[in-house]
């Protein structure tokens, strides 16, 4: 920019519209910081005034013209240089002039598509920002601000349980039940354990959430494994016919939702890992995958008498899920972790 | 001590324990710090540490117990905290969720439980669904000391919250629920208390089997609480006791297939529960005890059972058994069955469950002896099915079945009435000879501490049967011969007993003896000795009684002949087993009787007795003392007796007279020869009115001792027989004899006299003198007297 302290210099704040009483979201920034933005669903329409400010008054701006862009991204953190647009909007402000005093310019973004959800990983991150550029014959002047985008799904018509037998054999079997396939980001994991043979000195037993970042494609897809939440549910050795309950809050981890495919980039996905280890400290396990999603917020009121009915949640034997077809698998036997 | 670093087991578990505690310490002051601040979720941060503690798998149940107990405590600020902040309107919406994050299940449901309570005190959602929650969600601690202590926190804490109300119709889903959500609750935890503590028992090596089943005891209160807790629902009443309650705590004992568990929880039932309880739901308790493990004590739990029912019935407060409720079929028909599902159960098992039921019948239906006898017919047949017999004296099986037939005994106290029991007696078949003996005994004592009378023969034959081991010599006793003192005392209170056996009615009275005479006369030497005079002195008495009521019975001679007959030939056994002094005792008490009852042929009968005894002295006693003292006795007799006609009365007194001076000692003969005096002074016979007072005769008699008395070498003895006849003399010159004088008298003074200062100055000669100093005091006394109405004694020289 103006390394000499000569020509004209301007700050470029973004004001968007309705900016006092709309709702601002936490997301994470590459370095494991978090940061709030204003928070815009698809399909909603971004607009707002871009304020010029000439720093100097009385000297002139010249400009080779002004524009806004809305851009989404994903920027694969191993290959920095190639940020993958998958939306990139603009709208000149103004035609390449000068400016002699500070300027505001109106925009507007009609009903943006904001296809995915933001996103920070471990490898990847996906973002939506607004930039504003002055063009300028030597350096551009630029302000960019980040959004960040929910994106919302309704409640899933089918959402079936999960109902699996799984065991060694001759060693342990058991069935296993989660109420449902698909959870929200606030929802609460239902099910029960239910042991059909027990020949294993068995120590404790848990629950864990994998969230499995997959980029690239091909043989270069590369997996990033995360264990969100441990969870115990189990102490001690069962004996057959136990059944055991589990009942796990997911708004107490930091989850997302399930990403698949986004952009043909990657994937966030996330796995129901249930790990049974024994007095030999073997561990035993299965994933299940499950898909999360986002549901909007319900009012303060209706929460409340959620919150009370989920504390207590069971899953009742007399009353099971539809019934869908058990797949009966082999357990996982690993030593490691 | 050595300062090794190596600790002790103990020192070890100490250790820990104060470790584990220190950290407890150090979190509830953090905790509550955070609360005093009002910063709750810090505060439960700590609460969930410090419960991190009860993680542990290291401290043994003892020092688990010590851990638990000093969180709980730390856990009551919490839950006083929570409790508090909720009435003073500050909730938290969400705590019941938010308790639930923590990643660890123990310290989770410590808070859950805690928050819970919290909850239903301040009425936050439903009381019932919270209660129903906190017992489902303990399932996800199986390790077995953790689960207990985890489900003991939960029955505490929700002690006083409990729903104990009615269900109303109508009013379903009362969110504040009913007692029947309470009973679910708690048996629910029961059950699974129940088998977390039975899974102890399989945990860990085999060796320490004995350690583990010591812990499970220590730890067995634990489960037992949740009887405890419904016992204390005032709303469970017998309709839900026995459909809710009793089947499910009966199914889950059944079903755990563990003795410890089994043994407790039975018991516990029975102590917890109101006994109209038990009355109403006996079958089911008692089927249950049928299914009980193999190494289970059903006893124990039966007998507790009975003996509790038992006081019931006594408690003259309570209601007492209800008449629609046959608790002695009920009892008896499934101890018949727990005794059918347990081949192997051991007889003497057997025999104190039958013990308790006769214990029952007993003491709840005093008067149906038919049900004692029931008991008894049972154990016969069990005895019998097992093949049983000749039971060893001390094993244990003898010991039992002796302790369920003394019951009866005891209790009825009567032996008439164990009499009427059919199948007593033959139980007697299935002891050894020690058994049956002491047995026998006790019976005999019984009745002699109670005075029972046996009043028929048939009664008397039944009784003498069961004893025959003490009457009879038996088939199974042992070679060696029994300790003559033990036989004499046990045949000593076989004396005694035969006068119990006695009728008012006379007639049976005799059949009585007759019989008694029958199952004692087969005992042999050694023991009619001592049971056939009895039976002779009852004969004797039973001749008199006829002879009270003559007045009843034209017939009442004849009997008395009859009596006296079957005393003769009593007597003559006696002889024959070569006993004299005792047959020649009842000989004579047999003179005297008939003498006195005067009966038609009495003197004959009184004659012929005498005579036996005469020929029985004769032909039989050969030692001189025992002639003696036999010779005194007839004479004694013969001297009471006035039935006699001269004709008889004549050569029975010469008789005597002539054996008393043929005794073979000198100082014998000449005490004898002074006895026989009386018989011719005070005898009486029909030939005389009144005494014979032959003056002539006494003299000679009394002169032919003092002859014999000077033959006697020995100068103290002499001296004493002197005294002797001095005292004779002096008998008869005061009752009036004209041939005896004062001369005479004087004259055997003076003898005295001279004689006695040379004796040898002994305790004998002591006695000696007293004897005579008393006689001449006697005489002094009668001379400074003057008597106007005796004899004179003017001329007496002293």
């Amino acid at each position: 920019m103006n390394f000499f302290g000569f020509g004209q210099s301007a700050d470029i704040d973004i004001i968007l519209d309705g900016q006092e009483s709309r709702k601002t979201a936490e997301i994470k920034t590459e370095d494991g910081k978090k940061e709030r933005h204003y928070l815009y669903f698809d399909g909603e329409t971004v607009s707002g005034k871009v304020n010029v400010t000439l720093k100097k008054s009385g000297t002139k701006l010249e400009h080779q013209g002004i524009k806004i862009e809305f851009i989404g991204q994903i920027e694969l953190y191993y290959d920095r240089g190639n940020h993958h647009e998958f939306t990139s909007l603009v709208k000149e402000l103004a035609r390449p002039g000068e400016l002699t005093q500070s300027t505001c310019y109106n925009f507007e973004f009609l009903q943006v598509e904001k296809p995915y959800e933001s996103y920070t990983g471990a490898n990847v991150r996906l973002r939506y920002f607004l930039r504003v550029t002055i063009v300028k014959r030597l350096t551009d002047v630029v302000k960019e601000q980040d959004i960040v985008v929910h994106t919302l799904s309704h409640y899933p018509e089918m959402n079936s349980s999960i109902k699996m037998e799984v065991g060694i054999e001759d060693c342990l079997h058991i069935e296993f039940e989660y109420n449902k396939s698909k959870y929200h980001l606030k929802d609460v994991i239902v099910g029960k354990i239910y042991f059909l043979l027990v020949r294993i000195k068995i120590k404790h037993m848990e629950i864990q959430i994998i969230k499995r970042e997959s980029t690239g494609s091909g043989p270069n897809t590369f997996n990033e494994n995360e264990t969100i939440a441990k969870y115990e549910i189990m102490d001690g050795a069962p004996v057959r016919g136990e059944s055991i309950p589990i009942r796990l809050f997911l708004s107490g981890y930091e989850l997302t939702p399930t990403m698949r495919d986004i952009n043909k980039k990657f994937s966030v996905r996330y796995y129901l890992n249930l790990v049974l280890v024994d007095e030999e400290e073997r561990r035993y396990f299965k994933q299940q995958e499950i898909t999360i999603f986002r549901k909007a917020d319900k009012s303060r009121k209706n929460m409340q008498a959620q919150y009370q009915n989920r504390a207590l949640q069971h899953l009742q034997p007399s009353n099971p899920p539809p019934e869908i077809p058990k797949e009966k698998e082999e357990l996982t036997n690993s030593t490691e972790d | 001590m050595p300062s090794t670093p190596q600790l002790s087991p103990q020192e070890e578990q100490e250790r820990l324990l104060e470790e584990a505690l220190s950290v407890v310490k150090n979190h509830a002051f953090q905790m509550k710090r955070c609360l005093d601040k009002g910063k709750l979720m810090d505060g439960l941060k700590h609460a969930s540490t410090m419960l991190g503690e009860l993680r542990t798998s290291m401290l043994s149940p003892r020092n688990y117990y010590e851990l638990y107990m000093g969180i709980s405590d730390e856990l009551r600020h919490l839950e006083l905290y929570l409790v508090d902040e909720f009435q003073k309107g500050r909730k938290v919406a969400d705590l019941y969720e938010l308790v639930q994050y923590a990643g660890n299940i123990v310290p989770r449901l410590y808070l859950l439980i805690t928050v819970g309570v919290v909850y239903i005190k301040s009425n936050e959602l439903s009381k019932k669904d919270i209660l129903k929650d906190l017992v489902e969600m303990c399932r996800g601690v199986q390790h077995p000391l953790r689960g207990l202590f985890l489900r003991n926190y939960l029955l505490q804490c929700t002690k006083n919250v409990l729903p104990d109300t009615e269900e109303e119709a109508g009013s379903e889903g009362d969110e504040a629920g009913t007692v029947t959500d309470s009973i679910d609750f708690i048996l629910l935890n029961f059950s699974e208390m129940n088998k977390l503590w039975v899974r102890m028992q399989h945990q860990g090596h085999s060796r320490n089997k004995e350690k583990r089943e010591q812990e499970r005891r220590e730890l067995r209160i634990l489960v037992g609480t949740n009887l405890v807790r419904l016992s204390q629902l005032e709303c469970v009443d017998v309709a839900k006791f026995q459909k809710l309650v009793l089947p499910s705590i009966l199914e889950q004992a059944v079903s755990c297939k563990d003795p410890i568990a089994q043994e407790y929880l039975m018991e516990c039932i029975i102590q917890v529960f109101p006994d109209e309880f038990h009355l109403q739901s006996l079958s089911s308790f008692l089927r249950a005890c049928a299914e009980l493990h193999a190494s289970v004590n059903v006893n124990n739990i039966i007998i507790a059972l009975i003996d509790r029912l038992a006081q019931y019935a006594q408690n003259e407060e309570g209601a007492g058994i209800p008449t629609d409720i046959q608790l002695f079929d009920i009892f008896s028909q499934q101890i018949t069955q727990v005794i059918q599902n347990r081949p192997d159960m051991a007889p003497e098992d057997i025999v104190s469950l039958q013990s308790a039921l006769i214990n029952l019948a007993l003491k709840c239906y005093a008067d149906k002896v038919d049900y004692v006898d029931r008991v008894l017919e049972t154990t016969e047949d069990i005895f019998n099915r097992l093949n049983l017999d000749h039971l060893e004296h001390g094993s244990p099986v003898s010991k039992e079945l002796m302790r369920l037939m003394k019951v009866p005994v005891d209790n009825y106290s009567n032996m008439l009435v164990v009499l009427e029991l059919q199948h007593f007696g033959p139980l007697f078949e299935y002891f050894d000879f020690q058994s049956r003996k002491l047995m026998s005994c006790y019976i005999v004592n019984n009745a002699l501490d109670n005075e029972t009378n046996i009043p028929t023969q048939e009664q008397v034959d039944g009784l003498l049967n069961i004893l025959t081991v003490l009457i009879q010599d038996q088939n199974d006793q042992p070679e060696e011969p029994e300790d003559p003192e033990d036989f004499a005392e046990e045949q000593g209170i076989m004396g005694r007993f035969i006068h119990l056996l006695s009728s008012e009615d006379l007639n049976q009275q005799y059949m009585i003896l007759n019989t008694a005479r029958k199952h004692f006369g087969n005992g042999g030497d050694r023991r009619i000795k001592f049971t056939l005079p009895p039976i002779v002195f009852a004969a004797y008495r039973l001749a008199f009684k006829y002879k009270e009521q003559k007045e009843d019975d034209e017939n009442w001679e004849k009997k008395c002949q009859k009596i006296f007959q079957f005393c003769h030939q009593t007597i003559g056994a006696l002889i024959k087993a070569e006993f004299s002094d005792i047959p020649l005792r009842l000989f004579l008490q047999g003179a005297l009787a008939a003498g006195e009852i005067a009966f038609d042929n009495h003197e004959s009968v009184a004659y012929e007795f005498m005579s036996q005894a005469f020929s029985l002295y004769e032909d039989e006693i050969s030692d001189s003392k025992a002639q003696l003292i036999a010779i005194t006795l007839i004479i004694g007799t013969l001297e009471q007796m006035s039935c006699f006609s001269e004709e008889n009365h004549e050569p029975l007194r010469t008789k005597c007279a002539l054996a008393a001076s043929k005794l073979l000692k000198k100082p014998d003969q000449c005490r004898g020869v002074a006895s026989c005096s009386h018989l011719f002074w005070s005898g009486k016979s029909t030939g005389y009115e009144g005494e014979m007072q032959d003056g002539k005769r006494v003299s000679d008699c009394l002169k032919k001792g003092l002859k014999i008395a000077n033959q006697c070498m020995d100068n103290s003895v002499q001296v004493q027989l002197f005294v002797e006849q001095l005292n004779h003399y002096i008998y008869y010159y005061e009752k009036g004899s004209d041939n005896i004088t004062i001369p005479v008298i004087n004259q055997l003074i003076c003898k005295i006299k001279e004689t006695l200062p040379n004796l040898e100055a002994n305790e004998e000669t002591e006695q000696i003198n007293k004897h005579f100093q008393n006689t001449v005091e006697h005489l002094q006394l009668r001379k400074d007297g003057g008597d106007a109405e005796g004899p004179s004694y003017e001329e007496l020289v002293l």
